[in-house]
């Protein structure tokens, strides 16, 4: 499995302009990147009260738990998986091996036109994942000094 | 893998408490989220536990916990637990996923070792289903319950647990009191930023 790649502020401004490009033309309230361990990467569209990091990782598991039920089928792979509920739906599409692409939107919106409009966001962000992947930046750690990771959380009180 | 985002200055990092049933990998998370001191209440994320009715994890616990441990860059530890019951294995194999860090939760009980040797084969082997292997991944062991009677000896406990080619730091817990639960947690990440020091952030 690749690794996912660092991104500098010209692939967060894609992803960015991918994501906001599907929520206007699809109406979604909401669209995150995931990665398929669980991390958010990033999340366009303002949600009241919605814990977008946990919902990225229960996401990215439930995405996983079904790639797992797909391959007891010898399926390659399940490539969507939608969720409907009574106010809001949501849908999780593959973007590449490493990521996901998110989207809550009202359940009066169809999946077929969630799908039809995430489509081109995916191969938008898969390329410019791409791109970052090809140029394998490293984090700079010369500033990192080893005695201030000794003990990084305290117990209260 | 861990996550690097140089535009929001964010490294993410994917630590999993793992080990045999009821070892305590869900009360290492609780006492954590209750205990954690943090600069500011944003810091720490919301526990997330998905658990049967008769509160056994059935997929995970989620806890999201911050600290800035580069200079300049906010560092998320993202903790999770697996379910110990043997028949989620494939669940287990799941939350694996993209691991940085492993933290082995062994029952000191000496009617559990024949489950903690189980529970260490089976990480092992599904780290190598997702082709991981367990020598390039930082981990630390914690022996829990220490509060309880019939505990196996410490020494005992590394003989059996921790007798691999390289010995790994090992800790003494009773997580339902609190104890020995950050020295554990402070360990892996003291350990993980290392390797990213060492090896060398990957890009």
């Amino acid at each position: 499995m690749a690794a996912f790649p660092s991104l500098n502020q010209e692939d967060i401004d894609c992803i960015d302009g991918a994501l906001r490009e599907l929520l206007k033309k699809s109406e979604a309230h909401v669209a995150l990147v995931v990665e398929k361990a669980g991390y958010l990467i990033h999340q366009s569209g303002q949600p009241p009260d919605l814990d977008t990091t946990t919902f990225a990782t229960l996401g990215s598991n439930a995405y996983n738990a079904v790639q797992f039920m797909a391959s007891l089928v010898n399926e390659t792979g399940f490539t969507s998986l939608y969720q409907q509920g009574e106010k809001f739906s949501t849908l999780m599409v593959n973007v590449d091996e490493n990521t996901l692409v998110v989207i809550i939107f009202p359940t009066h919106l169809t999946v077929g036109a969630m799908k039809y409009y995430a489509a081109p966001a995916a191969r938008a962000i898969a390329a410019q994942i791409t791109l970052a992947t090809a140029r394998g930046d490293k984090l700079d750690l010369s500033d990192l000094n080893p005695p201030d990771v000794q003990a990084l959380f305290d117990r209260s009180n | 893998m861990a996550i690097i985002n140089q535009a929001a200055k964010e490294l993410q990092v994917k630590i999993v408490y793992y080990g045999p049933a009821k070892s305590g990998k869900t009360t290492n998370l609780e006492q954590l989220h209750q205990n954690v001191q943090v600069p500011n209440p944003d810091s720490k994320g919301k526990m997330t536990s998905l658990a049967t009715s008769s509160d056994r994890t059935l997929f995970f616990d989620f806890f999201p916990l911050e600290a800035v441990a580069i200079k300049g860059y906010k560092t998320k530890f993202a903790l999770f637990t697996v379910p110990g019951q043997v028949i989620y294995n494939a669940t287990r194999q799941i939350v694996l996923r993209g691991v940085d860090g492993i933290v082995f939760v062994a029952d000191s009980q000496y009617d559990k070792m024949e489950e903690n040797i189980e529970t260490f084969k089976h990480l092992q082997a599904n780290l190598k289903a997702l082709n991981l292997n367990l020598d390039e991944i930082p981990y630390v062991i914690q022996y829990n319950k220490r509060d309880l009677p019939d505990v196996a000896p410490r020494d005992y406990l590394e003989f059996l647990m921790n007798n691999r080619e390289v010995q790994v730091p090992s800790f003494e817990a009773s997580a339902a009191k609190c104890e020995g639960i950050f020295e554990t947690l402070n360990m892996i990440t003291r350990m993980l930023l290392h390797k990213f020091l060492n090896n060398g952030a990957r890009g």
